[in-house]
């Protein structure tokens, strides 16, 4: 795999190998998170741990579009929407197993998303920005509209038929177990991307897309590319959030705000960076689900306020996010550890 | 039926009148500071809070307390933009979005958790009256907003015509580094834009507050028809966005009257197709959308 020349090979073609520190790194998360999914008995914590294993996946996911290629997508949630209802509806009205219907989701997620971002990437900054935002809404209105396939606005429930088949488990701890395969997946998918072609083209076409297709980088192509593997992961995790939570409904399946979580999580960690959106979840989630059940319906929205705060915050005084920082700080403290370079962002009038 | 339809395009066109006037500040400033404000629709939210408290705790009907609101509004303009938006002005596009995406979030849900999620109206009596003019009738709140859009446009367009600061404000439109040459005070200018911008909105809440009813996402809203309008007319054109406003207020009337499920959709569509056929707006200049970017 190494061996593949400079001038020619896929775009999959490993341009080096994966850093061996990450790998260990992500085996060592796999496995503190595996030993806590089995040891900690407590419903409250279990609960966390398992949003925080979903949401530091769906925003790697997002990342290889919004951090990655740089284009920042505030639209995810109609591709975590599509994976939801998709295998939901499968299992429902045709009892085809979830298994089955998150690849299907994630196949349609994928179709769409190609057809909206085919055309929509030759936009740039915040036009191609607020051509997701529409066309989530549209997603959101016609699920909306199409009740007599999606219930409208009441929702769909999913029927509690615990089974492996049904994706459907009594124990928490196989929902953690399940999260965690989906994080180790888009982890790894996200390193393979970093150190292939594919991803030093993402880099290039972030940091300046002219400069890149002077150099004859296909830059459409790539953004496409790192577009069809995001949605595809994001409505996996669409799928995941109905067998989990049981509920699904349009207004909070496919709201803005939800595209903004994911967007947010990555960028407070370090927006284009493999562990950026791992941590920026793990750092957010806790927070989210505490404050939530601290006040519940008494100081509804605080969680939100604190969010806010952090995001400005972070993007003012260290836009790179957190890892980045931390990765800067461990080199000037111990040396010639590697750290990659992160998504600078362009800096300079 | 002529009749129906006339009066549908009326409601239209003040419909449009309103949203032209939320989006006349947001491209202003796009214009000059070439930053999309994502929390454009929580200045429109304050403006509107502020208007129904001085309505409920003083009496002051909302046209009689609209000087105080601009007024309000155009310090909470100024604070904005020295905190938040002068440290990110050279950030890259995504960085601008994170963080007004994020003055967004907190200011939302700051209202949420002061002033709870409750719907609050303001029940003036002219805010339900009703005016006919042959056989159309013709809401008084409507059409006074509909009217001041039209005079604040044109007072905009004199003020940046006529005075020094509203040259500079054009000057710096076309060319930063120009003007800085210039001797253009250019973090002044910038103040003052974002400044002038906010206090647009602060006079489209005034005006909404007898015609909506204000909560803490009221902003939403009409922030996202605010980006469809002001992309329509291309962004940073005052005179698109007015266009772009009366566009859009026309194509909700109707799709409204056709096809009223799908209101929304239809205008989120047409906002897709014009973005990616001509992403400069109907009415902006060619390469306008790639400007400011960097």
């Amino acid at each position: 795999m190494s061996a593949t020349t400079r001038s020619e090979g896929s775009m999959f073609s490993a341009y080096r190998f994966i850093p061996h520190g990450s790998l260990h790194a992500l085996a060592g998360l796999a496995v503190v998170a595996a030993v806590l999914a089995f040891t900690v008995k407590d419903k409250f914590f279990l609960h966390v741990l398992i949003m925080m294993l979903l949401y530091a996946s769906i925003s790697s996911a997002w990342n290889i579009v919004g951090g990655f290629a740089g284009q920042l997508s505030l639209g995810h949630a109609a591709f975590f929407g599509i994976g939801a209802y998709t295998s939901t509806l499968l299992f429902i009205d045709l009892g085809i197993s979830p298994w089955f219907g998150m690849v299907i989701g994630g196949a349609l997620a994928t179709l769409v998303s190609g057809a909206i971002g085919y055309p929509s990437f030759r936009l740039r900054g915040p036009f191609f920005t607020l051509v997701t935002i529409a066309f989530a809404e549209v997603v959101r209105l016609l699920t909306l509209y199409a009740q007599g396939l999606t219930r409208g606005s009441i929702g769909i429930s999913v029927p509690f038929r615990p089974a492996v088949g049904n994706f459907i488990f009594r124990q928490h701890s196989a929902y953690a177990c399940v999260a965690l395969a989906f994080l180790v997946l888009t982890v790894l998918v996200g390193l393979w991307i970093q150190n292939s072609r594919l991803g030093y083209y993402l880099a290039a076409i972030r940091e300046d897309e002219d400069a890149a297709q002077a150099l004859g980088i296909d830059a459409a192509r790539y953004k496409l590319v790192a577009v069809l593997i995001s949605a595809f992961l994001t409505a996996l995790g669409g799928t995941f959030y109905a067998q989990y939570i049981f509920y699904i409904e349009p207004f909070q399946t496919f709201s803005l705000d939800f595209s903004v979580l994911l967007a947010m999580m990555a960028i407070i960690g370090g927006l284009g960076t493999v562990w950026g959106p791992v941590a920026g979840a793990f750092l957010v989630t806790p927070l989210q689900e505490a404050l939530q059940a601290k006040l519940g319906g008494e100081l509804q929205g605080l969680h939100l306020v604190v969010y806010g705060t952090v995001l400005i915050v972070v993007v003012i005084l260290l836009p790179q996010g957190i890892v980045p920082s931390l990765a800067a700080w461990g080199k000037r403290m111990f040396g010639q550890r590697e750290a990659r370079p992160a998504a600078s962002p362009k800096g300079g009038a | 039926m002529v009749a129906i339809l006339a009066q549908v395009a009326v409601s239209g066109i003040l419909l449009g009148g309103v949203y032209a006037l939320i989006s006349i500040g947001l491209t202003l400033i796009f214009g000059v500071l070439r930053v999309i404000n994502f929390a454009h629709g929580e200045f429109l939210m304050i403006a509107m809070y502020a208007s129904f408290w001085l309505f409920s705790l003083y009496g002051l009907d909302p046209y009689g307390s609209i000087v105080l609101v601009v007024a309000l509004l155009f310090v909470v303009g100024l604070i904005i933009q020295f905190l938040v938006i002068r440290p990110i002005l050279n950030a890259s596009a995504s960085m601008q979005i994170a963080a007004t995406v994020g003055l967004s979030i907190l200011l939302q849900n700051l209202a949420l958790v002061t002033m709870t999620a409750n719907y609050r109206s303001v029940d003036t009596p002219l805010s339900k009256a009703v005016v006919s003019a042959g056989p159309l009738l013709l809401g008084v709140s409507r059409l006074v907003a509909f009217l001041v859009a039209l005079a604040i446009t044109g007072l905009l367009f004199l003020f940046l015509q006529r005075t020094y600061i509203g040259k500079a404000i054009r000057c710096t439109a076309q060319d930063r580094t120009a003007a800085l040459l210039m001797g253009i005070n250019i973090d002044r200018v910038y103040l003052v834009t974002f400044a002038i911008g906010s206090a647009l909105v602060g006079v489209a809440g005034a005006l909404l507050t007898p015609l909506y009813p204000v909560f803490p996402t009221v902003g939403t809203y009409f922030v996202l028809v605010a980006f469809v309008v002001v992309v329509l007319g291309g962004l940073g054109n005052l005179t698109g966005a007015l266009l772009g406003g009366f566009i859009i207020g026309l194509v909700e009337a109707f799709s409204g009257f056709y096809v009223p499920e799908l209101k929304e959709a239809v205008y989120f569509v047409v906002f897709i197709v014009v973005l990616l056929i001509r992403p400069t707006g109907l009415f902006g200049v060619v390469g306008a959308e790639e400007v400011g970017l960097k």
